[in-house]
């Protein structure tokens, strides 16, 4: 009876997933057109291609990876609502792992879907609402902030602000498999100093996976597993 | 003259798609809640998993809406709003709005504001189409490997039942395959490669000569090392002295202190070492 029940709310969550991130991925490519049409322009498709030419070797990869990697740590519910809202590697997964560590449950469990799903759900609307109040109350300033004198500086090293708070988290817990890519990507840029990040970041990708491989291989990585 | 990157209608459009990612959320929250009713869940368990999920949120939350911010001033709010709402990514927006630029041939990356409409609407074709992919595959993987992972818990609960009822010494030896390899590490290199770009950069890239901010300098050095040190210090902080709560809050402190520090040292240092950029 029980096991009846489990597979018809697995299979339900499956089919509303489905159909979800299908009507998703609609929605979403609706944005382009909509933006397309209203400004009445016609982007170079030759441009739009040598942009996603960039991006598609490492980030359709990285999409079907993510895919493998997250499911199973996630749940049904939770997989198919991490995908379309994103930030799962710094938001949704760590937040759907402390709510089943809070409720004490196992994450390949019933209870442990549910909790997950409520947690994932949760944070997605968390973060919607949070982006678009933070929106609405600075749209009106955005020119002052933009043309500001004082804040050119700060807005001019955005970049350099955001990775190095971003990667100081994965630096510390992975430093092993840090330093052999960044090492990388200096040399290539001493020879190439204008590459763009997009591209050197394939460059960074490979030399990073490659070198983790080569110490996972040799077992130098296993005091961390 | 009003900015085109702010025109009401464009808010409008991405209003609606947000629209669509609440009303899916809510959907499966109000479904999760009551299955778990089904299952007897108690309902402090479920009302507290709401809460500790809202408040874990609420800091990431606000990194995101940090990189929105950021991405503003060369894209206006609309495309990082969409972009960071649906499938979004703090690392992925941030690259693709570059790789986008770059193929359109805007100069300066996300330092300059972007003025063509053609432009903006190709930035927006770009980044759409490069993070979209995991949503054609989900739908075909997502089944086949739920069920796989269920069935693995099934099969783990009954190995440790027999464990516990078996004394005999565990098998100690590491098992080192692809799939493991994979499963530990595969995520963490991917993403060092990906931040690595950007902190390459930041240490050595060259921008365009007549452009301040795109290239490697004193200022992005600086910021550099002060967003890292501050985010270091700030998680051994809050690690040795147990404030779980500080964790989430590391990355986006780290960030605003390091935009801050280059802010002082752009007006403190003599000009032609603030603006000084090795590389052009």
């Amino acid at each position: 009876m029980k096991k009846n029940a489990n597979k018809t709310y697995f299979d339900r969550v499956h089919s509303w997933g489905r159909i979800s991130t299908i009507s998703a991925l609609c929605v979403l490519l609706m944005f382009p057109i909509a933006v397309t049409l209203y400004l009445d322009v016609s982007p170079s498709v030759t441009a739009i291609l040598q942009g996603l030419l960039k991006l598609i070797p490492t980030y359709w990869t990285v999409a079907v990876v993510e895919v493998i990697v997250y499911t199973p740590m996630l749940g049904a519910g939770g997989t198919y609502l991490s995908f379309v809202t994103g930030n799962i590697a710094n938001l949704k997964l760590p937040c759907a792992i402390n709510a089943m560590e809070g409720a004490k449950v196992k994450a390949n469990s019933e209870e442990g879907e549910v909790i997950s799903t409520i947690s994932i759900a949760t944070s997605a609307i968390v973060t919607t609402i949070v982006l678009a109040i933070g929106i609405i109350a600075f749209a009106p300033f955005l020119t002052t902030f933009t043309n500001s004198a004082l804040l050119k500086p700060a807005f001019a090293q955005v970049l350099p602000a955001l990775f190095g708070a971003l990667g100081a988290g994965y630096f510390i817990k992975h430093w092993r498999i840090s330093f052999f890519p960044i090492i990388i990507m200096i040399i290539v840029l001493i020879f190439a100093p204008t590459m763009g990040a997009s591209t050197l970041l394939f460059v960074g990708i490979v030399a990073s996976v490659g070198g983790a491989l080569f110490m996972y291989k040799k077992g130098l990585l296993d005091k961390v597993a | 003259m009003v900015d085109f990157k702010e025109s009401p209608a464009l808010y409008l459009i991405a209003g609606a798609v947000i629209l669509f990612v609440l009303a899916q959320s809510l959907f499966f929250l109000v479904k999760a809640w009551q299955h778990g009713k089904e299952l007897g869940i108690d309902k402090k368990k479920l009302k507290n998993a709401v809460t500790s999920s809202a408040l874990f949120t609420v800091p990431s939350a606000l990194s995101v809406l940090a990189t929105v911010i950021a991405l503003a001033p060369a894209l206006g709010l609309v495309i990082p709003w969409v972009r960071l709402s649906v499938i979004g990514n703090l690392m992925y927006e941030t690259t693709a709005a570059e790789a986008a630029m770059e193929a359109f041939g805007h100069q300066g990356g996300i330092a300059v504001p972007v003025t063509d409409p053609e432009v903006y609407a190709g930035v927006a074709w770009v980044m759409t189409l490069g993070i979209c992919f995991s949503l054609v595959v989900l739908p075909f993987l997502a089944k086949p490997l739920n069920k796989k992972f269920l069935s693995a818990g099934k099969k783990e609960a009954e190995e440790a039942k027999a464990d516990a009822e078996n004394t005999a010494p565990a098998d100690t030896k590491k098992k080192r395959n692809l799939g493991d390899f994979i499963n530990k590490f595969a995520t963490p290199a991917i993403f060092i490669g990906l931040i690595g770009a950007f902190i390459a950069r930041a240490i050595i890239g060259a921008g365009k000569p007549e452009t301040f901010g795109d290239g490697a300098g004193v200022l992005s050095i600086i910021t550099l090392v002060v967003a890292v040190a501050v985010s270091i210090l700030l998680e051994i902080f809050a690690k040795k002295l147990k404030l779980t709560w500080l964790e989430p809050f590391v990355m986006p402190i780290g960030m605003i202190i390091a935009m801050i520090a280059a802010i002082i040292f752009f007006n403190i240092l003599p000009e032609d070492i603030a603006m000084l950029e090795w590389r052009g």
